[in-house]
């Protein structure tokens, strides 16, 4: 155990290192944080101290509970959607320069339009239920998806795809055991911007109108000035941007698992 | 090589002139060179003057502006398959092992990975790289990916070798075992193999021919049939038939232009 934990990561850093300096940093911020609050004597209903927080994000966890399952499913769902026609609509551009060009200025108008201003349209259009939600975050996981499922698609070598056909395979087989392979790394990295994304895609529906969810609850709480329980539930979605954010690594790690330092990565990471 | 025998390889007036933003990059012009089967053959030639893409012309991995290639007679359209390609760069794939690697072109050609097996290993020991089956790419050293790219050539037994500088990035020691190594196993097999290299002594020490080309576009400037016996130990660098041949070659390069020495003359 002590030897894995002296073994360097990839940025040269140890293991150690890696986790607890971002854990004591943490613990200082909200060390910080819980002083001030009683040096002070901040009254609860401007800002708790994180220990009030915790407490009740625990203590009133059924609610938070019963809500949360709509929150998740509708950022599971909108992000799985993004990934599920994201990755073949990158595919279809790098493969055909025509629908490439067709679909670029739509997909950069649908990302520099103010999506949260078509989230009250959307309740006019499809109710309260978990669609919009899951649309809304839909539409904001699916630029990073895209753009980077082009990238890495577009960033294998032409000599890697020359060598594959003069061994007689088929595009399907090229694109299978050499494109995506190569794509994969850029890929993952438009996933984790696009899970992150998707928590707040969630939560803006859930703002403008919702009866379910944890940003209802933000909401209510917002409206009965009960802002420890807007912080609980500030919390919990905290944990759960984490856990998806951590999950895709974890993923990433797993189906990457093979890939090894690249020696470019090593010289690239003092830089 | 009896000249009597149709050739297997066939590139007749061959021109490609690449765009390179406004500017045009005439490559290879008028370029005609016949291979016969069996034959080893070397193309040197100054930097950027278009070996390379003569090799890909061949292979059927880019197209001609101009003239045809043909192989057993036929005219090569898309990639010409019977075919072990080694790539100026040793194109490995990360993800991959060595073995892997070696295996991907069974793998693209549906044929039974198991079978070859045995073969890619014994190819890998066969350039010094027993052990080294399980690595990856990034801990292998660049001589050794460029081994691996090699057996990767090799494993399926094609019929033809196009190896655009395979030894590049190889020490001069490592070299030459290495074409110790190709020779033996070429010996054993015959193919019929162009080798592209930057170094006169291994053109004229591995090969039945060596081609001469000019500086871009590329022309034939030479074609000069080896006449050593086989095999070839290492020895016969040092003898006055060797040395008359790259002297020989380094001469026409001379006569070309290709030495830049107006600085070093004065000098001296
Ligand atoms: N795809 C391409 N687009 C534009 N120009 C190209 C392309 N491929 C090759 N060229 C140009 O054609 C010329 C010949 O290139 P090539 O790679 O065939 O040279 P080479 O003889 O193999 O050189 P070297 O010995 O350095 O490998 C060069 O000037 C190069 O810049
Ligand atoms: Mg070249």
């Amino acid at each position: 155990m002590a030897a894995d934990s002296a073994r360097p990561s990839g940025d040269g850093t140890s293991r150690a290192v890696a986790w607890v300096a971002p854990t004591v940093a943490t613990l200082a911020c909200l060390l910080v944080w819980e002083a001030a609050v009683r040096w002070f004597g901040v009254p609860i209903y401007l800002l708790p101290a994180p220990s009030g927080i915790v407490y009740k994000m625990f203590a009133d966890y059924r609610i938070f509970y019963v809500q949360a399952i709509p929150t998740l499913s509708a950022i599971l769902i909108g992000f799985g959607m993004a990934v599920a026609i994201g990755v073949p609509i990158a595919t279809f551009m790098v493969y055909s320069p025509l629908f490439r060009h067709s679909v670029e200025a739509l997909l950069i108008t649908a990302q520099v339009l103010p999506k949260v201003a078509l989230a009250p349209l959307f309740i006019v259009w499809f109710g309260f239920g978990l669609l919009p939600k899951v649309l809304m975050t839909f539409l904001i996981a699916f630029f990073p998806v895209v753009i980077d499922s082009v990238i890495g698609l577009a960033s294998v070598r032409p000599e890697s795809l020359m060598l594959v056909r003069s061994m007689g395979a088929s595009r399907w087989k090229a694109f299978w055991k050499i494109r995506l392979p190569y794509a994969l790394p850029s890929m993952f990295g438009g996933f984790k911007v696009a899970i992150t994304f998707a928590v707040v895609g969630t939560l803006v529906a859930e703002f403008v109108g919702s009866d379910s969810g944890l940003g209802y609850v933000l909401v209510v709480a917002r409206g009965d000035l009960d802002t420890l329980t807007v912080f609980a539930a500030i919390g919990w979605l905290v944990v759960i941007g984490f856990f998806f954010y951590y999950a895709v690594e974890l993923l990433e790690k797993f189906v990457l698992r093979n890939r090894g330092r690249s020696r470019a990565h090593e010289l690239g990471a003092g830089l | 090589m009896g000249s009597a025998a149709a050739p297997l390889i066939r590139v007749r007036s061959v021109s490609k002139t690449f765009r390179a933003g406004r500017a045009l990059v005439p490559a290879l012009e008028d370029l005609s060179i016949e291979v016969q089967p069996g034959e080893f053959v070397s193309l040197v030639g100054p930097s950027g003057c278009g070996k390379t893409s003569l090799m890909m012309i061949i292979g059927g991995l880019i197209e001609a502006d101009r003239g045809e290639v043909t192989i057993h007679g036929e005219q090569v359209k898309g990639p010409f398959t019977n075919l072990g390609i080694a790539f100026q760069s040793p194109e490995l794939l990360d993800w991959r092992t060595s073995l892997q690697n070696i295996l991907l072109q069974i793998e693209m050609r549906d044929l039974p990975v198991r079978e070859y097996r045995a073969g890619a290993l014994r190819l890998l020991s066969e350039v010094g790289l027993e052990g080294f089956a399980d690595k990856y790419p990034y801990e292998l050293s660049g001589g050794m990916r460029q081994r691996v790219a090699l057996c990767r050539a090799l494993v399926h037994d094609p019929e033809i070798l196009l190896l655009d500088e395979p030894f590049g990035a190889l020490d001069a020691l490592t070299r030459d075992q290495m074409n110790y190594d190709l020779q033996r196993i070429w010996l054993e097999k015959r193919k019929t193999a162009i080798l592209v290299t930057h170094s006169i002594e291994e053109a004229v020490w591995m090969s039945d021919r060596v081609l001469v080309m000019t500086p871009r576009p590329a022309k034939v400037a030479a074609d000069i049939a080896i006449d050593l016996p086989r095999p070839r130990d290492l020895e016969i660098k040092t003898s006055p038939t060797f040395n008359e041949y790259t002297g020989r070659i380094r001469r026409i390069f001379g006569d070309l232009g290709v030495f830049r020495m107006g600085e070093a003359r004065r000098g001296g």
